[in-house]
């Protein structure tokens, strides 16, 4: 009996340890969620937050995952930063009140809920975005995701990009709608480590 | 229609000026031309974004007490005698309300900033609130003058501070001044302000000024300048001529005021880092 017990240990070790959830720190240097909003209707704006950090869990024997990130809206870049002779440029324009608020809310966040999967790999992801105080859920479709070594400094490491779109106007966020768009896309590439 | 009342000079001028006429017209008998300020004011809000109190961030709150300030104004006007101790009840109360709308903001910086923004704006907002109505609101061109320089100074100063939100909020303060001084004008014949028009005014556009501090861009030393602007009002002016010569005068003085202040701003705008 006890022989049967040390087989079947021996057996199932190997499986257990695949099977564990592995947690992962994203890297906050190769992770940068991107932003459209459509200006006038006539061009797309884009920018990126140039601050963020979060993690994640995968457990690719179970099909599970989990994601939380956390963005710092007080980072948010458009490219015009340099106002030169004007009295603001639009980086600063985008930290008031009339669209982030980035002194009263600093952060924008995104947990999972659930986490669908393509293969082997997370394929969709539902989850809340908090966004000037208020949560409504979003979905992220995941591509191009992939696990490896690190191809120099041999660190495991995971990656992949993230997109979805979301209503400004959900979030309380109505300054000029409708000149400037409500639908905001969001693309975040990401690249994380494991602990 | 759509695009008419989506443009941001509809919204922050044209809209709330003709609300706040039909108030003064329709109420200026019942000596609640007053109210033409709020009617102004909420015109603004609705358009730009509606009314929505949660989560209750600043700009909310201002809202809040920007709807809740007429109220109050008709209960001092129509059931207290203006007194100085009303005037510094009412000053302190505003005070307080400041520190109530920045307090989350504030304790998120560090003691020193929060102390010197804190405490300077919730100076600035009492003091425009005690000194307008204790000097202002027994005299409606005055008042109406002084709403005009104020909403024009905090108005562009906000624009020109990165948020043209509070641009347009304010700029509906001095539209709401201007509707609430165009039929005493054209009428020569004088409105009741009191606490119904210049509690709404100074609470709001000291509020709205306070935020574009601490939430954007402006200069601290635009408020001292903003403060001047009811002084302004207090200048002396030919008392026994027109009406409508009165306004201009006043107004002259109240729009210099705001001017310096808006320079400052400007100033200070092109000096700031990247």
């Amino acid at each position: 009996m006890s022989r049967l017990a040390v087989a079947l240990l021996a057996v199932a070790l190997p499986l257990i340890a695949v099977a564990a959830p592995e947690n992962y720190t994203i890297d906050p240097t190769h992770t940068y969620p991107h932003w459209e909003a459509n200006h006038f209707g006539v061009s797309n704006w884009r920018g990126r937050f140039d601050k963020s950090a979060g993690k994640f869990t995968l457990d690719r024997a179970a099909k599970t995952a989990s994601v939380e990130i956390t963005v710092q809206t007080t980072s948010v870049s458009s490219g015009d930063s340099d106002k030169g002779s004007r009295p603001r440029s639009l980086d600063e324009h985008l930290r008031t009140p009339d669209f982030f608020n980035v002194a009263e809310y600093p952060t924008m966040t995104y947990k999972s809920t659930g986490v669908k999967f393509n293969g082997d790999d997370p394929g969709t992801i539902a989850g809340n975005l908090t966004l000037l105080g208020v949560t409504k859920p979003m979905v992220l479709r995941v591509e191009n995701w992939k696990c490896q070594p690190h191809p120099f400094n041999k660190k495991e490491m995971c990656g992949g990009n993230a997109s979805g779109s979301f209503k400004r106007s959900d979030f309380g966020m109505k300054f000029a709608l409708p000149a400037v768009g409500d639908e905001i896309k969001l693309w975040i590439q990401i690249e994380a480590y494991k602990n | 229609m759509n695009d008419l009342l989506n443009h941001p000079a509809v919204q922050g001028g044209l809209a709330p000026f003709v609300a706040a006429l039909i108030v003064a017209l329709v109420l200026g008998r019942a000596r609640l031309a007053g109210l033409a300020l709020v009617a102004a004011f909420c015109t603004t809000v609705y358009l730009v974004g509606g009314f929505a109190f949660e989560p209750l961030s600043a700009t909310r709150k201002i809202v809040l007490l920007a709807l809740a300030a007429p109220v109050i104004g008709i209960l001092v006007d129509f059931a207290f005698k203006p007194t100085r101790l009303g005037s510094a009840i009412l000053a302190l109360a505003a005070g307080a309300a400041s520190l109530w709308v920045f307090w989350p903001i504030l304790q998120q910086k560090d003691l020193r900033i929060a102390l010197s923004m804190g405490g300077g704006s919730a100076l600035f907002v009492a003091w425009l609130v005690g000194f307008s109505q204790d000097f202002l609101s027994r005299h409606p061109i005055r008042a109406g003058a002084a709403g005009l320089g104020l909403g024009i100074g905090v108005g562009i100063s906000a624009v020109l501070g990165a948020s043209a939100l509070y641009g347009m909020y304010g700029i509906s303060l001095a539209a709401a001044a201007g509707a609430f001084l165009l039929p005493q004008v054209l009428g020569g014949r004088k409105y009741e302000a009191g606490a119904t028009f210049m509690l709404p005014l100074a609470l709001t556009g000291g509020l709205l000024a306070a935020a574009t501090l601490i939430l954007a861009q402006l200069p601290w030393y635009s408020l001292p300048a903003l403060a001047l602007i009811p002084l302004a009002a207090r200048l002396p002016a030919p008392e026994k001529s027109a009406l409508w010569i009165q306004a201009v005068t006043v107004s002259a003085c109240t729009l210099a005021v705001a001017a310096a202040a808006i320079a400052l701003t400007w100033q200070s705008g092109s000096r700031l880092p990247a």
